[in-house]
């Protein structure tokens, strides 16, 4: 397995938002968590990428424990997070924004060629490239933020909600955007509301509910089990 | 008349040197670490005394003292980094009450080391650059000119052009995205701290020979800063340096038909105006989450 999340358990002030949560991701496919506002989703990435610590249980990634180390040194160790809401950087410009990305890389070269492969992924970043991030749609701001994500190089990606409040045209370039980047070899821990979407995407999928892991199992199988068809496809 | 004008314009670039160099390192350490740092008037101040123990007493050369005032305060910004806001990164409130006792602190360690009268330094130098008979220009004042434009620009550079500075940029947009990006949180407010702190040192030392230095000074000078970042808009560099500029030639020329007190008043309700015209100051977007 390249990550394991074993026992987690995250509280903020108190509360607690995350309790005893275990998950794997295997080193290729997408694996999905969904689960309604509040459930613990984006707790768990942040505790992944350690902006947040766990108060109990512990995070294993590539068989080295990752819980307790600063944001920056999982960077290093090859995850890289698109947070909820994009999280641009506003007053860089696109290509800044990209460049960025890359902060902890020292492979010039590389960086280059990483960089025209994001522009060919998204030509409409290219097209843009001197704009300011501010200046741009909330899609290309998606774009942006999960191209800068792949300017590390990462060994794992962590998408927090990357459908949220777009137009469903976009949704639909997205989702294969996520199914081209895993695909290309690097695993997707994919979070999202849009539990149809997350459920056509994902090889396996985690729900959680109130802070706690509810079900797990195969995407295709949650798909039609009852009560995620119940609770969360609406049907 | 015209003589009055341009004397008066020299006069308030040379005012605008220093003042922009305080303030765009306030605006700097707010920007990147979110914490508003009511010593910054005190650092000014060991920056000017660097000078007094260096080069009035010890007799070093000027531009050593300065030099070493600007390492020297810098590393005052990284002990208060560590040491203050560090610790209370999770409360800007906490970080300013913890810089308003620091300042007391300075203050108190610069009495007891050299007293609270006003101390003499000797001029750097006597020449005038004289445009004409009643337009002149002091060289020790265009030194401070020169010295701002260098380093402005050269933090200018920094902030465009290097891995550092995009960091910089980075954080001070939003901290927890740039976290994500690989960026150390505690890397960056280092940088701002010694970068912001040795800036106000620098101007300290700089105009140390030019005004009377005394344990207080720093007083007036944060006053005058934070009426320019609030008119440029907090957290905005750029924004700084053209307050700076607006408010040293207001306040220069209002002092030189007027006074020195209508000409405070003069400036706090510009400050008053803009944040009822434009509260975010003029080249402020937002605020900072």
């Amino acid at each position: 397995m390249l990550l394991e999340v074993k026992g987690a358990s995250v509280a903020y002030n108190k509360v607690v938002a995350m309790r005893q949560v275990s998950m794997q991701v295997p080193e290729g496919g997408i694996v999905t968590i969904i689960g309604a506002n509040g459930a613990g989703k984006t707790s768990t990435l942040r505790a992944i990428s350690g902006l947040v610590r766990l108060f109990a249980g512990e995070i294993h990634f590539g068989g080295r424990r990752i819980d307790g180390l600063p944001p920056e040194k999982i960077v290093a160790a090859g995850i890289a997070h698109v947070p909820e809401g994009r999280r641009v950087f506003p007053q860089m410009t696109v290509e800044e924004n990209l460049r960025t990305g890359a902060f902890l890389r020292r492979d010039r070269q590389e960086i280059e060629t990483d960089l025209e492969k994001v522009f060919a992924r998204f030509p409409r970043l290219k097209e843009r490239r001197r704009q300011l991030a501010s200046t741009m749609s909330g899609g290309e701001q998606q774009m942006l933020a999960i191209g800068r994500a792949l300017m590390a190089k990462p060994r794992l990606l962590l998408l927090d909600e990357p459908s949220m409040g777009l137009a469903p045209v976009i949704v639909e370039e997205i989702a294969r955007i996520i199914k081209e980047i895993a695909a290309g070899g690097v695993p997707v821990i994919l979070v999202e509301q849009n539990a149809e979407l997350a459920l056509s995407l994902a090889d396996y999928a985690y729900v959680l509910e109130t802070g706690n892991l509810a079900l797990e199992g195969r995407a295709s199988e949650l798909h039609e089990n009852e009560h995620v068809r119940r609770a969360y496809l609406g049907i | 008349m015209l003589e009055l004008l341009a004397q008066t314009a020299l006069n308030a670039t040379y005012a605008a040197s220093y003042i922009a160099l305080v303030a765009v390192g306030l605006v700097l350490i707010f920007g990147v670490m979110g914490v508003i740092n009511f010593a910054h008037g005190e650092l000014f101040m060991l920056g000017a005394y660097a000078v007094v123990a260096l080069y009035a007493d010890l007799q070093l050369n000027f531009m050593m003292a300065v030099m070493v005032g600007l390492a020297f305060v810098g590393c005052v910004g990284l002990l208060m980094e560590r040491a203050l806001f560090r610790p209370l990164r999770d409360n800007p409130l906490g970080g300013l009450v913890a810089s308003i006792g620091f300042l007391l602190i300075l203050q108190a360690l610069v009495v007891m080391g050299f007293g609270v009268r006003m101390e003499h330094i000797p001029p750097v130098t006597q020449e005038v650059i004289a445009f004409s008979d009643r337009v002149r220009f002091p060289l020790s004042r265009l030194y401070v000119v020169v010295a701002a434009v260098v380093l402005l620009t050269a933090l200018w550079l920094f902030l465009k052009r290097t891995r550092f500075g995009w960091a910089l940029r980075a954080s001070a947009q939003d901290p927890e995205a740039a976290a994500l990006q690989g960026i150390s949180i505690n890397q960056t407010a280092r940088i701002a701290m010694f970068i912001g702190a040795g800036l106000a040192g620098v101007a300290g030392a700089l105009t140390a020979p030019l005004v009377s230095v005394n344990p207080l000074m720093g007083h007036s000078v944060i006053v005058t800063a934070f009426i320019v970042i609030i008119v440029g808009g907090i957290g905005s560099l750029e924004g700084a340096v053209v307050a700076a500029v607006a408010y040293a030639f207001v306040h220069t020329i209002v002092t030189t038909f007027y006074d020195g007190v209508i000409a405070d008043i003069v400036g706090l309700s510009l400050m008053l105006l803009v944040l009822i015209v434009k509260p975010h100051g003029l080249f402020g977007t937002a605020e900072r989450a």
